[in-house]
């Protein structure tokens, strides 16, 4: 194709048919060909479908709150069944990881005298307070709520203990300070990190607010090339010292460090501010 | 909802490779809404748009592999599978027959009528970004992006010359991207 008959080929309007869904199996696979041949061609269709993105973000609708956990159980429950293999208990659900927390064998005499005891003065003081006083059913009802929302509070607390226990029993977990590499400026962050399994979290502490325009990017070196693991939300940066997981897997690096950059982050850091070997 | 770190297109193929429920986690958190959303142009019913929505995730879930850049941008690559899936659960449902059946003007008055109850129900950037089209661009774009017909198909709906449908379609995306560039 000369300039002139590619400049015709995109005013046609045949990529935008193409990446709006209106082309046959034959003229997709045919204007696929193209693009590969003419990087004009693949560079057009590119721009059309970044607007197309945008209209989806412009046009989102949030899904009820609770898609969220159903389809992470479906992805489970197939992955489950095609491969029972996969690490399930890794990988199951926040409800299963509190059933599963370990039970002590057998709980001695006492205790069990005490839970039974419990129990009885429970009844009775039920039977009680339900033949003394037709209203207080109502505050019943209440407390009984009441000990709903304290029992779920109650496994968050203890699945968020485990997960912390888990992560300090882990003797692969390495505690990795950041310290500041720009003179007269006294910024620290830190990093675990879990060579074993590969996950890490982030604490940042008193590193300034970015200014407007700036985010900081949190980087692990490998064989001396940085890595992103990612572009940190300035929300982390006004919690100082707050823990937080970060998604992306690391298997492998001699040091961490966070640089600052332009929103949105860089392919390469810029400006490091901290560094710390592991 | 504690802060996450974001990602950039390439480590978002890396992330959803490693298949853990953070990946899924930071996935849905960011790609959920706009997925439902082009779901939802396509299925006006709520709890199909949600089945719909369901197998989208599983599918890329299990599709991430065989992803790679040549195949284009990844945003582009999910919200294709969630147009492909809730035009193919429409046409199982014999919708678009309806639609197909009905003459050229029946298929236009209803494609305006639906555009219109959208628009009065919508958030402001789609009244915006749609208002920059014009009545018969919106129509040649919802017939193709949300109904799934093919060219051919919109130049018999709409009785007009293919190439119409062809310049229509290029002046609609022009005006788009002349729109979210400058917002």
């Amino acid at each position: 194709m000369s300039e002139v008959n590619i400049k015709e080929y995109i005013e046609s309007g045949i990529l935008e048919a193409y990446v709006l869904g209106a082309l046959t199996e034959g003229e997709r696979a045919s204007v696929e060909a193209d693009m590969v041949m003419y990087p004009e061609l693949a560079k057009e269709v590119a721009a059309i479908e970044a607007a197309m993105e945008s209209f989806a973000q412009a046009n989102a609708e949030q899904p009820p709150a609770h898609m969220q956990q159903q389809i992470w159980n479906a992805i489970q429950q197939q992955t489950v069944q095609s491969a029972p293999d996969v690490q399930s208990t890794e990988q199951s659900t926040p409800q299963a990881k509190v059933i599963a927390l370990p039970q002590p064998a057998q709980r001695p005499a006492w205790q069990r005298a005490a839970v039974w005891a419990a129990i009885v003065v429970s009844v009775v003081t039920n039977f009680m307070l339900l033949s003394q006083r037709n209203k207080s059913k109502e505050e019943i009802a209440a407390l009984s709520s009441q000990m709903d929302s304290l029992k779920t509070s109650q496994q968050e607390v203890l699945a968020q203990y485990k997960k912390g226990r888990d992560m300090l029993a882990d003797t692969a977990m390495k505690t990795v300070v950041m310290r500041s590499v720009q003179q007269g400026k006294d910024m620290t962050g830190m990093v675990f990190w879990s060579k074993t399994t590969g996950e890490s979290y982030l604490a940042i502490h008193n590193m300034p607010m970015p200014e407007k325009g700036k985010q900081y990017q949190l980087w692990v070196i490998q064989d001396g090339k940085p890595v992103s693991m990612g572009v940190i939300d300035n929300n982390l940066v006004a919690n100082a010292g707050s823990m937080y997981k970060v998604p992306i897997q690391i298997k492998a690096g001699q040091a961490f460090a966070i640089s600052l950059e332009k929103e949105g982050g860089n392919p390469t850091p810029t400006e490091v501010c901290v560094v710390g070997a592991i | 909802m504690a802060p996450v770190l974001s990602y950039s297109e390439e480590e978002l193929v890396l992330l959803l490779k490693q298949q853990s429920q953070d990946a899924f986690n930071y996935l849905y958190k960011n790609y959920a809404g706009g997925l439902y959303g082009i779901v939802r142009k396509v299925i006006t019913d709520e709890q199909t748009a949600q089945d719909v929505l369901q197998d989208v995730f599983v599918k890329v879930w299990n599709n991430i592999g065989q992803y790679n850049t040549e195949k284009g941008r990844i945003y582009t690559w999910m919200i294709n599978i969630a147009r492909n899936a809730a035009i193919d659960k429409l046409r199982s449902k014999g919708e678009i027959m309806k639609s197909k059946i009905h003459t050229g003007e029946d298929a236009v008055y209803n494609v305006q009528k639906g555009m219109k109850t959208e628009q009065s129900t919508d958030t402001i950037g789609l009244k915006e970004a749609v208002g920059e089209l014009k009545p018969e661009q919106q129509t040649i774009v919802s017939l193709a992006y949300f109904k799934g017909f093919t060219l051919d198909e919109i130049a018999k709906t709409l009785d007009i010359p293919l190439g119409t449908v062809k310049t229509r379609m290029r002046a609609a995306m022009q005006a788009l991207r002349t729109y979210y560039n400058s917002n």
